[in-house]
């Protein structure tokens, strides 16, 4: 059975974000510094809470709303 | 905490490759199995990899190299390399009194990231005053030099209990009403590092 377009792209999205996230979350562990740590609090966290959300929102968001066509 | 990052690692990876299985091919997702799947993969594992990331940050945080990775600390790092008696932070590093991989958070416990919330809101001031405000060209403590520090490792210890100083003025040294620093007050001073010489580490 083929996924909703719709649901294809945000989940698309959200690995998208979440990929990014991650990847940036593990790489500041490579970095003793203070500014890692906001890199990885500021830019991975809040990629990674993007993702989530983004996720979230389609799985539970309106997909399957009926379309109209053209004459009926 | 041992295998922590190596865990992390496993657990990032894990996450990106469902993380990208379930995106190629979003029509899994059809299914109860795909579904559970994509919710691991998309919350469960990506949440957890972010907590144990600032666990593995809280520790990294604890290590000497952490600290002295900033510029300004740059003379505190020489202090404890000074070949110099009298200096309490050298003795206590060149002498493993204190583990050298982490001899900053063993003395000083409250600062900054390892203390409360007050102490991790100072900590993001100097990140900021490092990178964006003027560094004071005298960095002092924000209050005196709690005795626990030394107590956590010296109380109970035979030398320190038998001296007969320590004797006379333990209750006070316990209550902080008398400072460790008031007879042992080589501290870092970094403004008298000039000149000194180093010790140069030695292993077998």
């Amino acid at each position: 059975m083929e996924a909703d377009p719709r649901l294809s792209r945000r989940l698309r999205f959200a690995g998208l974000l979440l990929g990014l996230g991650l990847l940036i979350e593990a790489a500041t562990l490579f970095w003793p510094h203070p500014t890692a740590f906001l890199v990885f609090l500021l830019l991975g966290g809040l990629l990674v809470a993007a993702g989530v959300l983004v996720y979230l929102f389609a799985i539970v968001g309106p997909i399957n709303r009926p379309r109209s066509f053209p004459g009926k | 905490m041992p295998f922590l990052e190596e865990a992390l690692a496993g657990v990032v990876l894990v996450a990106v490759a469902l993380i990208a299985l379930v995106a190629l091919r979003p029509s899994l997702t059809a299914a109860r199995g795909g579904r559970i799947l994509a919710f691991l993969a998309f919350l469960v594992l990506p949440l957890l990899a972010t907590g144990m990331g600032l666990s593995a940050h809280m520790e990294q945080s604890k290590t000497t190299e952490f600290c002295l990775s900033c510029h300004v600390m740059e003379p505190y790092g020489r202090s404890l390399q000074v070949d110099d008696a009298a200096w309490l932070p050298a003795q206590h590093y060149q002498n493993n009194r204190i583990p050298r991989d982490k001899a900053c958070f063993t003395c000083h416990t409250d600062y900054t990231m390892f203390g409360d919330a007050k102490a991790k809101l100072r900590g993001l001031r100097h990140v900021y005053v490092n990178y964006l405000g003027e560094i004071p060209t005298k960095i002092e403590l924000y209050e005196p030099y709690n005795n626990r520090e030394c107590l956590h490792c010296h109380a109970g210890a035979r030398t320190f209990e038998e001296s007969d100083l320590h004797k006379e003025m333990r209750v006070d040294l316990g209550s902080n009403a008398t400072s460790c620093l008031e007879c042992h007050d080589a501290a870092h001073n970094v403004h008298e590092l000039e000149g000194k010489p180093s010790w140069k580490e030695t292993r077998p």
